[in-house]
């Protein structure tokens, strides 16, 4: 793969083996290869274990890759290291890569120290970043004293404080609660926005995900099975499937009915409510839908179509990923 | 510039956990004071039932030996120590991410350390000629040379401590048995051709003749101050070339974020 103009980070089949005492190899990363143009905020996201953190870890030299080759804004990392650091930052553990005894402010200035920036040139963006993270009245407070959200948020202005084009978040929203995630999210999602950042952010959470970033990278055992537009994605996985609720039980031959003409009927019957699920093969099809339920005498209650989000995609991606696997 | 944005955060992070773990840092001098003095009145006690007068010039060796076991102790398991705490607390890899490499933060961190431990060990060395009664030699320009050449051994061993640490991160027990070896570096006569090879002792007692004897650090063998400093060198790359070879495993293994 050559390097192109106009590519914040390149990662080109790299591969991580760890051999156990048993000297049995584990492949955790298998020939992994992506770009991620400057500016682009880029989800990575697979199941447990699927090489997530260890692609990011070998990317930033913190573990030594078995084979491949990283460059960050055309440089080779491995011929440029670590100088090269000095252009990327990340969150790889939250709160715990902070010190707790000292201070929000303290923290900053260290971490934006050790990576060469003088506190006294950056002091107003990073009062800048502090108050844009809601952290101003805790800025002397010490990092112990503080809520997980806001020791989360700490690590996050650590990290944006090194002022690096590209930014590596392993996690950021990992043990917040719903509104801190969002929160923290917007804030991400507006500053990335405004310095034109570059972002890879790894999570579990496909709603962070979806919410921060245009595009995903979808990792399984190692190696990557989707790279595409979170819209694309959905798009692909979208299907004209509907929701209906009936009143009552269902009536007699209506599953049958159903079923003749629809795939995918699912019908749960109880004494007050029946839940119906199916997929329309044609646009059309709705009023042949319609027709058959008043000829069986229900009474629709409610009717929704379902759309896909980005976890029902990556479920169904890592679904068939697996079935694939078990085939070969 | 960047090396003097790193030189200052190391040193503001220093200043500020001292301050906050001030219980910690007082309770260990205390306890260092406390030993020396267990040591020098045993001593002295001894002493006066000896007929022989025996243990006279000893006096002066323990209070030179203990303000350099000091040193050596707080030099290499301050380095140890901090690499352990990184690990423990996950603050390690945020260190490796630093453009200016780790082991040029490593190096900063054992400077910082040193002068601190310097003014600390100064303070601690008053008080033992306080507490004894027998003033040394204080001649800085020859003491300073002669204390850096003799803690780059001790040196040598934090980073061999280190870099063991990264990869087996709980070494604790490691600890112990090196201050034992320490003061037995220090307590074996550097006469015995064998004893100059071993860390510290060489330096210590060229110290001992600078501070008890008022020589001056030209008035010295030139052999002797050269043997220890290859000596002190030699156990310093040692030191650094076992710390990389661990650091590289660590990597390798992926152990650096474990703790």
């Amino acid at each position: 793969m050559k390097h192109q103009d106009g590519v914040a980070l390149e990662v080109d089949r790299l591969t991580k083996v760890f051999r156990d005492r048993g000297a049995r190899e584990v492949r955790a990363v298998d020939g992994i290869s992506f770009q991620v143009a400057p500016g682009e905020i880029v989800g990575l996201v697979g199941p447990n274990g699927a090489g997530k953190t260890t692609t990011i870890k070998c990317i930033l030299g913190l573990v030594r890759p078995t084979a491949g080759r990283v460059t960050i804004l055309g440089r080779d990392v491995a011929s440029h290291y670590p100088g090269i650091l000095s252009q990327v930052s990340a969150v790889l553990e939250g709160s715990r890569n902070l010190y707790w005894r000292m201070t929000v402010w303290e923290n900053i200035e260290f971490f934006t120290g050790i990576h060469g920036l003088p506190r006294r040139q950056y002091r107003r963006y990073f009062e800048h970043l502090v108050e844009r993270f809601g952290l101003a009245d805790k800025r002397d407070v010490e990092v112990r004293k503080l809520s997980q959200g806001m020791k989360q948020k700490t690590a996050v202005v650590c990290a944006l404080a090194k002022r690096t084009p590209l930014m590596f978040l392993d996690e950021p929203t990992l043990g917040l609660d719903v509104e801190t995630s969002y929160e923290l999210r917007k804030t991400l999602r507006e500053l990335a926005g405004e310095e034109h950042r570059t972002i890879v952010l790894s999570s579990h959470n496909m709603d962070v995900v979806q919410d921060v970033c245009r595009r995903v990278i979808i990792v399984t055992a190692g190696h990557v099975v989707a790279d595409d537009s979170i819209g694309h994605l959905i798009g692909l996985f979208k299907t004209r499937a509907y929701r209906l609720a009936l009143r009552g039980p269902a009536p007699e031959g209506l599953e049958a009915s159903l079923a003749a003409h629809f795939r995918g009927v699912d019908v749960q019957n109880s004494p007050y409510m029946t839940q119906v699920r199916l997929r329309l093969p044609e646009p059309d099809d709705i009023y042949m839908l319609m027709d058959l339920l008043r000829d069986a005498g229900a009474t629709i209650e409610e009717i929704s179509q379902e759309e896909p989000d980005l976890e029902k995609v990556f479920l169904e991606i890592v679904r068939k990923e697996k079935v694939n696997q078990c085939n070969s | 510039m960047q090396l003097v944005s790193a030189l200052t955060a190391i040193t503001r992070r220093t200043f500020i956990m001292m301050g906050r773990y001030m219980f910690n840092t007082v309770s260990v001098l205390i306890s260092i004071y406390m030993v020396f003095c267990l040591a020098f009145f045993g001593m002295k006690a001894f002493a006066a039932a000896s007929p022989s007068r025996a243990l006279d010039g000893t006096f002066e060796g323990t209070i030179v030996g203990f303000f350099i076991w000091t040193l050596a102790v707080f030099g290499y398991s301050g380095l140890s120590w901090e690499l352990i705490n990184e690990a423990q607390t996950g603050t390690l890899e945020q260190l490796y991410l630093s453009p200016n490499g780790f082991k040029r933060l490593c190096t900063l961190q054992v400077v910082v350390d040193f002068l601190v431990n310097a003014a600390v060990a100064v303070v601690f060395l008053f008080a033992m000629m306080a507490t004894t009664g027998r003033w040394l030699n204080l001649d800085a320009a020859s003491i300073a040379p002669l204390v850096i050449v003799t803690l780059l051994g001790a040196y040598g061993v934090g980073f061999v401590l280190g870099g063991l640490a990264l990869v087996f991160k709980r070494i604790q027990s490691f600890f112990q048995i090196v201050q034992f070896a320490f003061v037995g570096c220090l307590v074996i006569p550097w006469r015995i051709a064998w004893a100059r090879f071993l860390p510290l002792s060489m330096g210590n007692g060229l110290i001992y003749r600078v501070m008890a004897e008022g020589k001056r650090l030209w008035q010295l063998p030139a052999a002797d101050v050269l043997t220890a400093l290859a000596v002190g060198v030699a156990y310093l790359a040692v030191g650094l070339a076992i710390f990389s070879a661990c650091e590289k495993a660590a990597k390798n293994r992926g152990l650096l974020g474990h703790y």
